[in-house]
């Protein structure tokens, strides 16, 4: 505003304030152009990235391609990935590009290199909320979950968000359920519901506290008394002597 | 929703031997729900858990979910494959 008014002092007619404008504009354009990068752009080129990552992996696998093959060209994007958020590390799809690209070293079989990378990752990183499910699989993939849970403790230590040391919390405790030392995951899931409570993570973790004590295969299934949608009531107890079989399931 | 026609084959195949199924909704509405098991034809109860307390009760985390429980009420198998329960089925009716 102020500087239209000043032109307009100095200039006065339409013509020369139309000019100057327009390379006021254009001289605007390209600072922004190289400070910061436009957001829509820079996420359409990741996505576009992305989707042609998809792509070539289907082919890839069409063609009888392994994960493991040398030549798969998930490495190769997960690469190029890895780049664009070396060169562009404040852009809005860095994110983006980060998590993309250690997915597609977890796709590969490319545990170590993928270790690697995250050990690059910066304790403050927004990415950190996907990655853990990407350490998650690849964890399960390699039945192998030293890396996932010792990374999980050094960021409870380091990381400035809360969001994340609760993320970190639960999945220490994830890691153990799943190897079924459920000692040390009731105490790991315990420890996310007494230090992060109001979190998401303390609500999942209450119910996988309550899931490792009382719904483990031969306990009872917990009694419950409702109305079908049709009206008819309906109970746990009402079943005895009939196999059932429960469907969780949603429209959406 | 790709799951109901085999839903529908194992419930109508095991009906007769003493296999209950219900459908428990986690839908936040009733109309799209009343809407799909009209349109898909389930014939099993349906219950519509809106405020989620049967999926804390169960600790289901995704949906589709399975919980398998025998004639005891105790559970003999969850988060199991649909593809998988029909033999998990089987091997009750055995013992």
């Amino acid at each position: 505003m102020m500087c239209r008014r000043t032109l307009n002092r100095l200039f006065g007619n339409a013509a020369n304030l139309l000019g100057w404008a327009l390379l006021l504009s254009l001289t605007a354009l390209t600072v922004n152009a190289q400070n910061t990068p436009a957001p829509n752009k820079e996420m359409d080129r990741v996505q576009g990235m992305i989707s042609q990552a998809k792509k070539d992996a289907e082919q890839f696998s069409k063609a009888g391609g392994k994960p493991s093959d040398a030549n798969n060209p998930n490495l190769k994007w997960a690469a190029d990935l890895w780049q664009y958020r070396e060169k562009h590390p404040a852009s809005p799809a860095t994110v983006a590009a980060t998590v993309e690209a250690l997915r597609l070293l977890n796709r590969a079989d490319h545990f170590s290199e993928l270790y690697a990378k995250t050990d690059t990752l910066k304790p403050d990183e927004a990415a950190w909320k996907q990655v853990f499910n990407v350490l998650m699989i690849a964890a399960s993939k390699s039945k192998d979950y030293s890396y996932l849970i010792s990374k999980a403790e050094a960021l409870i230590q380091t990381a400035p968000d809360r969001e994340i040391k609760s993320q970190a919390q639960f999945n220490i405790g994830d890691a153990y359920w799943r190897t079924k030392d459920n000692d040390r995951a009731r105490k790991a899931f315990q420890t996310v519901v007494t230090e992060y409570p109001g979190t998401s993570w303390a609500e999942d973790a209450e119910g996988n506290l309550r899931e490792i004590e009382f719904l483990n295969l031969g306990q009872p299934a917990p009694a419950f008394e409702r109305t079908t949608i049709s009206g008819d009531p309906i109970s746990l107890a009402g079943f005895k002597g009939k196999v059932l079989v429960l469907k969780f399931w949603g429209t959406y | 929703m790709e799951e109901v026609p085999l839903l529908k084959e194992l419930y109508a195949k095991y009906l007769d031997q003493g296999v209950a199924v219900v459908g428990i909704s986690l839908d936040d509405e009733l109309k799209p729900l009343q809407e799909m098991v009209k349109s898909l034809g389930m014939s099993w109860p349906q219950i519509h858990d809106a405020d989620k307390s049967l999926m804390k009760l169960f600790n289901v985390r995704g949906t589709p979910t399975y919980y398998l429980i025998d004639r005891e009420g105790k559970i003999v198998a969850k988060d199991i494959p649909l593809k998988r329960l029909g033999s998990a089925i089987d091997d009750l009716s055995k013992k």
